[in-house]
């Protein structure tokens, strides 16, 4: 009985697997395909050709796009995780007036979606003259409150003789932070740093308000406006194919750090 | 090396919570200082304040008569050991130990003699490539001590630290701290809530309740010698016995039983009737032919020695006896108590009223 209930089980899990990847493997498939086979549902192209690829190489600046879209992503991922955890180690372990109302502020900032924010910022952003530049697209992006708040809770559950031993040592506040409560939360800092590395790399919205040059674009930003665009010319298979290339480092990423991301999707109670 | 002053101490937490007031006292340089109260009585604050980790709300601290009040920890030059050990579980044992020196830009090659010579003291030389994780608590507590003995500090303050420990390894390490002092002879402060581990320790005892100081002396001089009811109950285990009665004439009674106390104990104020709580150590009780009717209500033999609990009167009372005194099964017997030894208390305020002895 039990043996029968647990094929049933695999059978419902392989389903909705099959139908979250076929998709995906679909299109792998289809950017190896013809143009001309592209709108058909089979998987196994007649004959594999990588005509896609090449004339996404041509058409448009990929590979700059990809280099812009790592450096915005790595400087964000990184002050994110430097300056969000200063704040949390503040606010979880000195004692300072106002210290309540300053979390409940960085709580509240939360509640508020992205899109209401958008506008302010953007008219910020033209004042400081950052259209079109590097800052305007790291800057805004720089601190968390989420992750501030992710790592104000675990840097609570550190024992606070360890930091007093670490001031007795010798460490001031900065020191105790990377030299003795970094080493100590590796799973926060993951946490953080990949989801905070999948939500800036799939960011479209806001570099697509505030870059035009073509140089200066990420890639999903290149990517949505190449296959929108008209630059594509109506190709199927270019656009899939520049797709492609866009998840390819995120499939990868996936790859290395599979056990990291599962465990800070369940941690975080966020869906990347 | 340092001497230690406290001058009228006051640590008061947010909004009225006071966790010691005005605490004043000097420790000499060298000397081996135990803080012993029961939990809350600010005992730990007062050892974080040397350290730097509190700061007092008013009064000074000074080490070696230089306020230090705004000085931070790390300037202070002092060492803790903390109850939990607090090692830092991402190094290892030798990186543990030589953290606070490279903080201090020590060089490799002094990081590296020191860190070993430490090591042979506590003889943890085999552990140093070891993460603190894959030690046992013993062990653990030792690289605390070896993290503090490095750094050569002016004084070492000790947290509760072998409260985490099993009775058997508590013994052990409680020598080895002694014997470490011996061999460093550097200014040491103690907190523990364990009044044996503060009498067999220090070579002062400070016992302190509530944030006030109920005595401060040597081990044996605040064993004979208790300030008050709360001293007396506290040191010793199992603790002073505590009868209230009457003394009148020189004769105290309680629960209708009355005992001559001899003509040499006459109360300095003895008028008339007077209420009084006398206070009796269960080694100064003894079975014999003479003295007051007992109930047997249980025995516990420790082997070399067994603890009687009797009632006399209404009276609860725990006497201490050779393991083989026949003393309390003998149904003859009555118990006397030995009134020289005994101490006098105020039953209102609990202090100890002396008694002059005429003899």
């Amino acid at each position: 009985m039990s043996k029968i209930n647990k094929i049933i089980g695999y059978l419902i899990l392989l389903l909705g697997a099959l139908t979250f990847l076929f998709p995906f493997i679909w299109m792998a498939s289809a950017t190896l395909k013809p143009e001309i086979e592209i709108t058909q549902l089979n998987l196994i192209p007649s004959k594999i050709t990588f005509e896609s690829y090449k004339s996404v190489f041509q058409k448009i600046p990929i590979i700059r796009a990809f280099i812009n879209s790592l450096f915005v992503t790595s400087a964000i991922t990184s002050s994110v995780l430097i300056f969000s955890s200063m704040v949390g180690y503040a606010l979880a372990r000195l004692r300072f007036k106002g210290q309540k109302v300053i979390f409940n502020l960085i709580l509240f900032t939360m509640m508020i979606p992205f899109q209401i924010t958008l506008i302010p910022t953007y008219i910020l952003i033209v004042k400081f003259g950052w259209v079109n530049t590097y800052q305007g697209l790291i800057v805004p992006g720089m601190i968390s409150a989420f992750a501030i708040v992710l790592f104000r809770q675990y840097f609570k559950s550190i024992p606070e003789d360890l930091l007093d031993a670490a001031r007795i040592d010798g460490c001031h506040e900065i020191s105790i932070l990377f030299r003795v409560i970094w080493p100590n939360s590796l799973p926060a800092l993951a946490t953080v740093g990949i989801i905070t590395f999948l939500t800036t790399w799939n960011e479209v919205l806001w570099p697509l308000i505030i870059i035009r040059d073509q140089q200066l674009m990420t890639m999903p930003q290149m990517v949505t406006l190449f296959s929108i665009g008209g630059s594509a010319e109506a190709q199927q298979g270019v656009i899939l194919a520049s797709a492609m290339l866009l998840a390819i480092p995120i499939v990868t990423l996936y790859l290395f750090f599979q056990r990291y991301i599962i465990e800070s999707m369940v941690s975080s109670g966020i869906k990347g | 090396m340092a001497s230690i002053k406290f001058e009228n101490i006051k640590k008061i937490y947010e909004p009225d919570n006071v966790v010691v007031k005005d605490f004043s006292l000097n420790i000499e340089d060298g000397e081996f200082v135990v803080l012993v109260g029961p939990s809350g009585c600010g005992k730990s604050t007062l050892l974080r304040m040397i350290a730097g980790l509190e700061t007092p709300t008013e009064g000074n601290i000074l080490i070696d008569d230089q306020i230090v009040n705004t000085i931070a920890p790390k300037d202070r030059n002092v060492a803790m050991v903390f109850q939990n050990y607090a090692l830092y579980p991402h190094m290892s044992v030798f990186d543990n130990l030589a953290f606070g020196l490279r903080l201090r830009k020590f060089n490799k090659v002094e990081i590296r003699e020191r860190v070993h010579k430490a090591a042979e003291i506590l003889k943890i030389t085999s552990l140093l490539g070891r993460k603190p994780k894959q030690l046992s608590g013993g062990e653990r507590q030792r690289i605390a001590l070896g993290r503090a003995i490095v750094r050569d500090p002016s004084v070492f303050l000790f947290d509760e630290p072998l409260s985490n420990l099993d009775a058997k390894l508590r013994v052990h390490m409680r020598a080895e701290i002694k014997k470490l002092h011996q061999q460093l002879k550097t200014t040491m402060v103690y907190v523990t809530h364990d009044q044996v581990e503060a009498m067999t320790i220090g070579d002062r005892i400070i016992i302190l309740n509530d944030g006030i100081i109920q005595q401060i002396g040597t081990p044996l001089n605040v064993y004979k010698n208790p300030a008050n009811i709360f001293v007396a109950g506290f040191i010793g285990s199992p603790p002073m016995n505590f009868i209230t009665g009457e003394i009148s004439n020189n004769v105290f009674s309680f629960d209708n039983l009355n005992m001559k106390l001899t003509k040499a104990m006459v109360h300095e104020s003895d008028k008339g009737t007077k209420k009084m709580v006398v206070g009796i150590r269960p080694e100064d009780i003894s079975f014999s032919k003479k003295g007051l009717d007992y109930k047997l209500i249980f025995e516990e033999q420790l082997g070399n020695e067994s603890l009687i609990y009797i009632k006399v009167g209404d009276q609860n009372l725990v006497v201490r006896v050779a393991q083989d005194n026949p003393g309390p099964h003998n149904e003859n017997n009555k118990i006397s108590l030995n009134m020289l030894k005994a101490c006098f208390f105020d039953p209102k305020i609990g202090n100890r009223i002396n008694i002059i002895n005429t003899d």
